[in-house]
């Protein structure tokens, strides 16, 4: 009892200190959000102008009648808008790379000769870091999304559907972390992880959905995005929330992310328990 | 003909913005800012002639750098006026940026990741030196450094002294005939020190061309300097030769007796201050004035082995300086330009600081 | 010896100096080719898509755009090669005390401090620009109707204004620098710089309505970055046809912009080197 209540307090120690730590730069969080929104506001004229072809192409009186993909001029910018959402739930800055450097200086030392552990150690900083950046955030970002409104045409999707917006989100929380600490972990065995870093933020960049809707793309590469785990870091939620995915699609949905967090999950325990032991065996 | 280096009243201040942590506060600050005062140099008058080899002594920020950094220009002055070789520095004209050099041992000026005879080449296109003259100097200067092997090799392979021997050169090749040395041989090694050193010594006497040095080693101002200069709170505050520091600021000598008896006699603090008694020898501290009339007195009464007479140790005499040194100096008018004076002074090592 | 320096002389040594840095990193300067292109692969990627589900974006069809984006690729790696790596060295510079040497050197100090870098892998990304323009052309040329017509007139005034384009992004990005010597960091100056070139990127008529046409404005007169490649992209793709041909009076003002821009960065720099000059130790 007294070693889980220790180990408890150890935790929350972490944890205090690294939200006290993120506080301190709330000033420029804030407007650095605000900024992030930026990008936003010429991918909305970019849609509107494609819309606004399409509609003369295809003599359309309204542009509400226009869908491309299935989507609405509205739904477009919506869904750019909820991206954003779950990109600040599920990216995972410096967390890969962080990690290969603590191998590589051998900071890494530490985690063995104290009674700490690694993922969780980085998992409790992490919880803190994003935290505080929801809480210094989320003014500006409820300031945008009601400034927004009018583009969510459907309004609040019911509640059911919202439960599982936010459980996909707690998900892609999860999903990224073990992912980004996965690929880190790399490192135990090949120092220089910052090409398969490249190779990771280029295929989330074009494959998870944050660019456009993972709908438009053909045939051949629907499939691999099916296949990989990215749609889950940013189109997944934003599609929940949307409603574009229902039914037993979103039943299932959920369950392969939750099949693939715990194949991460376990994938990163098993390859830091490899990493430390060979660590220990070449002595550093 | 006038002097080389002239300098009037030469005062420099500047406001130090109170910077604020976070964007936020960067952004009010952009509008509202809080600055402290720092008055770096308060008016200093210098005259150094052609070929004279001048050291600035002083704690740090006592304005020494400052200074340097007028008379190259990069700074501008609060007030008054300098010329060197007639031009003014902060007119940054081109003429006068192509007749002398700057040398900061604390930055370093060549490609990082090239090897220096690049560096030397960009040098040779930025102050169009012909490719002759270029090569000539370049292959005299790497010769007497001794690093003509290393040119090829990039810089941050090298040692630090190699470093700065490369920063000597590239700062040499357009044959400057005024050049401001910032403490050249920090952080080097007693060898690397001497070599450079050396160097300065025969190259400063070889072409007479003018050199301003501060330098915290006082190995380095009493191999090269004839004359020195002490600035503290951003006034001169000595000018004269090295040696004259001791007999213009200490009143006092180091009188060290030997006893023939064995042992030392009693009650010495009659004299003056007893620094220090190891049987049969005693070291006293007298005052300059009373020093004859000590000796005379111990001399009558007893038999001495041996006398030693000596200056108190430099480093001992300017850090006292120093240390009472503030706005209401007790030194009086700065000395004019003294020279050197006979007598030998036992230099004390350098201290690393 | 001449009172200056041969300015051409030294920027080949700069050149020089670079690429030989560059290839003591061989294997650092290919990942950085690689992952410069694979962006730029990317970005044609999403374009790709967009095409795929819609007819065209405002006047311009998928191989007009495409010009347009080649175009901005050009004016992109320009900057990225001999100006990003200055800019990004110059607050570095003014923190150890580089900005002290080049004030020294009897040359002058805006040359020296935003071209003395240059970052030659960045020119991969005009290479891809050059197949995607290849390409484009090829198939505008070879179109059934209204095919493409190529003049030597237009290729003249496509390749001076990159360069008009290239010097406002040059004098936008010196501006910004320059306020490092009296901000301190630049962190938040390098995003501020994404965003907005980030505007530079599209189509000009897609800036409309009550929100668009303020911004357009904005971008077009007061910084000018909306003509950096709007203008040389409509003269190469689109040029003759008489509503969407190219406005003459929008090109004349490019190169009053771009005069514009480089007089008024040279006098915030100045400026800015005088505050340093007079503020520092």
């Amino acid at each position: 009892m007294d070693i889980v209540i220790g180990r408890a307090v150890t935790w929350w120690t972490i944890l205090r200190i690294a939200l006290e730590e993120r506080l301190v730069y709330r000033g420029d969080f804030a407007l650095g959000t605000l900024m992030r929104f930026l990008p936003i506001v010429t991918q909305v004229f970019l849609w509107f102008a494609i819309f606004q072809t399409a509609q003369a192409a295809r003599g359309e009186d309204s542009l509400n009648d226009v869908t491309l993909v299935g989507y609405r001029y509205q739904d477009f910018v919506a869904y750019y808008l909820l991206t954003m959402i779950s990109r600040a739930f599920s990216s995972m800055p410096g967390l890969a790379s962080g990690i290969a450097l603590q191998v590589r200086e051998g900071e890494i030392k530490k985690y063995l000769v104290q009674p700490v552990d690694l993922i969780g150690f980085l998992l409790l900083t992490r919880i803190a870091h994003k935290a505080v950046y929801y809480i210094v955030a989320a003014v500006p970002f409820a300031l945008v999304f009601f400034l927004c409104r009018g583009y969510f045409v459907s309004g609040w999707p019911p509640l059911g559907t919202f439960v599982c917006f936010v459980l996909s989100l707690v998900m892609s929380f999860l999903l990224g972390f073990f992912l980004e600490a996965a690929i880190g972990l790399v490192s135990f065995w090949f120092l220089e992880v910052s090409s398969l870093l490249f190779v990771y933020m280029l295929l989330n960049f074009f494959l998870s959905g944050h660019m456009f809707p993972l709908d438009i793309v053909p045939a051949p590469w629907d499939t691999l995005i099916d296949i990989l785990p990215l749609k889950y870091l940013a189109y997944f939620p934003a599609a929940v929330f949307l409603e574009k995915i229902e039914g037993p699609d979103l039943v299932w949905g959920l369950w392969v992310e939750a099949a693939w967090l715990a194949f991460f999950i376990v994938l990163a325990r098993f390859m830091y328990w490899r990493g430390v032991k060979r660590y220990s065996g070449f002595g550093g | 003909m006038a002097a080389i280096i002239q300098i009037e009243g030469l005062a420099k201040s500047y406001r130090v913005y109170q910077k604020k942590e976070g964007l936020l506060a960067s952004l009010s600050g952009l509008f509202h800012r809080e600055y402290r005062e720092v008055q770096a140099v308060r008016g200093i008058d210098l005259k150094v002639e052609q070929g004279e080899f001048v050291a600035f002594l002083g704690p740090n920020g006592a304005g020494k750098t400052t200074t340097l950094k007028l008379l190259s220009g990069v700074i501008n002055p609060t007030s008054g006026s300098a010329t060197v070789m007639g031009h003014v520095p902060w007119k940054r004209e081109n003429a006068y940026r192509r007749r002398f050099a700057l040398v900061m041992g604390q930055k370093n000026q060549l490609w990082w990741d090239l090897p220096a005879q690049e560096s030397f080449r960009l040098h040779q296109q930025i102050y169009r030196i012909d490719p002759e003259s270029f090569q000539r100097t370049m292959d005299e200067l790497t010769d007497l450094l001794d690093v003509r092997r290393l040119l090829k090799q990039p810089v941050r392979e090298l040692s630090l002294g190699e470093r700065m021997k490369m920063e000597l050169t590239a700062a040499l090749l357009h044959s400057p005939e005024v050049l401001f040395l910032d403490e050249p041989t920090i952080g080097l090694d007693v060898i690397a020190q001497h070599n450079i050193q050396q160097f300065l010594k025969f190259y400063q006497e070889k072409r007479k061309i003018t050199i301003l040095l501060t330098s915290h080693y006082m190995k380095d101002v009493a191999a090269l300097c004839k004359r020195v200069v002490i600035i503290n709170h951003g006034r001169i505050q000595y000018d004269g030769s090295l040696t004259g520091i001791v007999d213009r600021f200490s009143g006092q000598k180091i009188v060290t007796l030997q006893f023939a008896e064995g042992h030392v006699i009693d009650r010495l603090e009659r004299f003056g201050e007893v620094l220090e008694v190891q049987t049969p020898k005693a070291k006293l501290r007298i005052d300059r004035g009373q020093v004859a009339k000590a000796l005379a007195s111990i001399l009558a009464k007893h038999t001495l082995e041996d006398i030693i007479v000596e200056d108190p140790p430099l480093e001992q005499v300017i850090a006292d300086m120093f240390s009472q040194g503030s706005d209401d100096s007790p030194f009086g008018d700065p000395a004019t330009t003294g020279e050197p004076i006979a007598t030998v002074v036992n230099l004390p090592d350098a201290k690393n600081d | 010896m001449s009172e200056h320096p041969s300015y051409l002389g030294v920027f080949r040594t700069f050149l020089r100096n670079s690429l030989v840095r560059e290839m003591t990193f061989r294997s650092n300067f290919i990942i950085q080719c690689i992952s410069s292109v694979s962006w730029t692969l990317m970005n044609v990627g999403f374009y790709l898509l967009i095409f795929s589900v819609a007819p065209g974006i405002k006047d311009w069809d998928k191989y007009e755009f495409f010009v347009f984006l080649a175009t901005t690729m050009f004016v992109n790696s320009i900057v990225q090669t001999f100006f990003m790596p200055n800019a990004q060295e110059f607050s570095e510079l003014i923190r150890r005390g580089g900005l002290d040497f080049a004030l020294l050197k009897p040359i002058d100090t805006q040359f020296l401090i935003s071209l003395q870098r240059t970052e030659w892998s960045s020119m991969s990304n005009f290479l891809a620009g050059a197949i995607l323009l290849g390409v484009s052309l090829y198939h505008l040329i070879g179109r059934e109707t209204d095919p493409l017509q190529v003049t030597p007139l237009m290729v003249i005034l496509y390749v001076f204004y990159i360069l008009c384009g290239v010097a406002i992004l040059y004098s936008l990005m010196i501006s910004l620098s320059a306020t490092s010597i009296w901000l301190g960091r630049n962190q938040t100056l390098y995003n501020f710089w994404f965003y907005i070139t980030n505007f530079s990127r599209y189509p000009m008529e897609i800036y409309q309505g009550t929100y668009g046409t303020p911004l357009r404005l904005l971008f077009t007169f007061v910084v000018p970055v909306l003509v950096v490649v709007n203008v040389p992209a409509r003269i190469l793709a689109k040029p003759f046809s008489p509503e969407t041909g190219i406005d003459w009076a929008l090109a004349g003002f490019a190169v009053v912009a771009t005069i514009g821009s480089l007089v008024a960065s040279r006098w915030i720099f100045r400026r800015a080197l005088l505050s340093y000059r007079s503020a520092s130790s």
